[in-house]
């Protein structure tokens, strides 16, 4: 099954790419401004080859794993204290409700004037969209506790940190995984936005150069990577997802019983 | 239990905190590092063919020769660079006169110091020009009443400059529809018929000229001669507390555009350092011209036109503003 998935992921994006070769050479598109996959390969292969792209994927990629590491900490360390205490979690249920919405995009005038085009910049932006994913999950994961196992746990004598650890935990556990797993997509997604907007150093920035430059197909090189980028992320996040839960049911499948 | 979670929070935001500082290790913003007598200055740029001069000047050593390293961070356009000087965040920044002006009649405390770039000043080779498709039935800047002209910023200076153009072909400026676009997809735009007009300075000039498109009035020309297209600045507060800095990134700066005027070949080949720009373009960039000082005279004119569009809120003082 899997592997009949995989060849139909192959050969769509083999259609893709012929479609993407086709459709300038044929003069459907403007080559000047859509240019054929192959220079756009070309292009690639010569990014691929300057050192500068690959500190701009490293700028990128430690700006996305220390704002969403910082994130999801805090996201679960919050969200765990506000579900826990009901006095806290009535009162920022509001609160949650109106910063959540916030675009990020929108706090880019306010990561300008506190930081400049620094690292950080891009933190408070990827920090800010990551850390309502995760709390959001984790808010609805721990409201799904079975009261049954809770109380059951409690008559058994486990004390609080064990019922965290025995009950509230593994059942909180997927929606925080789905969380990280949103949340590590749309931390790609502010990255780059943040450097692209602001000129923070990454792949963002590299591409606002390429396309002041009127550099098209190293524009769209650039852009590839991005997308490749993110296939990656996904693909991981799904990979961890797998193993986490995978130990997750067969505990629930012993208390079950 | 809750004890033991509250102290789990406050430790997730130690680390969060502590991530987010470690990240910092260009000195305290607004702080000059210093060392061995050199100071290093962060300098908020776009990174265009204008600022060449000073990837030039930091190579051939006179910023160096004033006791400066220049910490150049690219951003992109004003948005950026103007907060992110008056916070401290740079040193010095480059931003077109318009904006300065609007910043200044806004009472935002920034200073000129430097000269940035200035228009060639001849007609028709000029770095930016109000360009038409190929083909196109408009040959005047008076043909584009109730035509959809592109600029990069409205209420900026290229509208002013295509205003004063239009102004100057005998038409009504308030009768063009002026659209808001980037320079660099004003050549697609243009091709692709969505806009009449754009005004566009290089490399996306080169690109257009390229595709068979003309020009048909160079606005910056058309504003004043050798009109001071940008410059160089910093915060009132900057440069109230270090004249010093300030004076020697002015001197190594006038020297450095002197000789980017002076070596146009290696202007060419510094702008591939920072750019992407390929080279067959490249070869066919009209450089800007860069004099050592402002052009008040132009400025001034900039000024008039700006306050007869409503720009300013109020007139800014260029006593105030410039070096």
């Amino acid at each position: 099954m899997r592997g009949t998935d995989t060849a139909l992921g192959a050969a769509g994006l083999a259609v893709l790419l012929a479609l993407g070769e086709a459709a300038p050479r044929l003069g459907l598109v403007k080559e000047a401004y859509f240019p054929p996959t192959s220079r756009i390969a070309a292009a690639l292969g010569r990014e691929a080859g300057d050192g500068a792209f690959w500190t701009a994927l490293g700028d990128t990629l430690t700006g996305w794993a220390l704002g969403l590491t910082a994130a999801v900490v805090a996201s679960v360390a919050v969200g765990l204290v506000v579900s826990v205490v009901p006095y806290l979690r009535e009162a920022t249920a509001s609160t949650i409700e109106f910063l959540r919405p916030i675009p990020s995009v929108a706090l880019i005038p306010l990561a300008v004037l506190l930081y400049g085009t620094e690292l950080r910049s891009v933190l408070l932006l990827v920090v800010y969209a990551s850390f309502w994913q995760v709390l959001v999950q984790v808010l609805y994961g721990v409201r799904d506790v079975d009261p049954v196992a809770e109380e059951t746990a409690r008559s058994y004598g486990l004390g609080p940190w064990a019922r965290t650890r025995h009950v509230l935990w593994p059942t909180a556990l997927p929606y925080v995984m789905t969380g990280v797993r949103l949340a590590a997509a749309v931390a790609l997604i502010l990255a780059v936005t943040a450097e692209l907007v602001i000129g923070a150093p990454g792949l963002g920035a590299r591409i606002a150069v390429a396309q002041a430059s009127q550099a098209v197909p190293d524009l769209y090189a650039l852009v590839v990577v991005t997308g490749l980028l993110g296939l990656l992320i996904n693909g991981g996040a799904r990979a961890v997802e797998r193993r986490a839960l995978a130990w997750h049911q067969s505990v629930r499948g012993e208390v079950a019983v | 239990m809750r004890r033991l979670l509250a102290g789990l929070a406050v430790g997730a935001f130690l680390v969060a905190a502590s991530a987010c500082g470690s990240s910092d290790d260009s000195g305290t913003p607004g702080t000059d590092t210093s060392s061995g007598g050199t100071t290093t200055v962060k300098v908020g740029i776009i990174p265009i063919v204008d600022v060449a001069p000073l990837y030039l000047g930091q190579k051939k050593g006179f910023y160096a020769n004033h006791g400066l390293r220049l910490s150049l961070t690219t951003a992109q356009g004003g948005a950026a660079i103007v907060p992110g000087v008056v916070s401290g965040q740079f040193q010095f920044g480059f931003s077109n006169m318009t904006s300065l002006m609007i910043a200044r009649s806004q009472n935002v405390p920034v200073k000129a110091v430097a000269n940035g770039v200035a228009s060639t000043g001849v007609a028709g080779k000029d770095f930016g020009a109000l360009t038409v498709k190929k083909g196109s039935a408009l040959t005047s800047a008076k043909d584009l009443e109730g035509k959809k002209v592109a600029v990069n910023t409205l209420k900026n200076i290229n509208e002013t400059a295509v205003r004063e153009s239009v102004r100057k072909a005998g038409g009504d400026p308030s009768e063009v529809n002026f659209v808001e676009l980037a320079f660099d997809q004003m050549p697609a735009a243009l091709d692709g018929g969505r806009i009449d007009a754009a005004m566009v300075v290089e490399p996306a000039l080169a690109t257009v000229k390229s595709q068979g498109g003309t020009e048909i009035a160079s606005s910056l020309v058309d504003v004043a001669p050798d009109l001071t297209v940008a410059m160089y600045f910093t915060s009132a507060q900057y440069a109230q507390k270090n004249p010093d800095v300030v004076k020697r990134f002015q001197e190594a700066t006038a020297e450095s555009l002197a000789y980017a005027d002076a070596h146009p070949d290696e202007v060419r080949s510094v702008v591939t350092s920072y750019t992407k720009i390929p080279a067959a373009v490249l070869a066919k960039v009209t450089l800007p011209k860069w004099p050592a000082e402002p052009n008040r005279a132009s400025i001034e004119a900039l000024e008039k036109l700006g306050a007869r569009d409503g720009l300013f809120k109020s007139a800014p003082d260029l006593d105030t503003l410039l070096p």
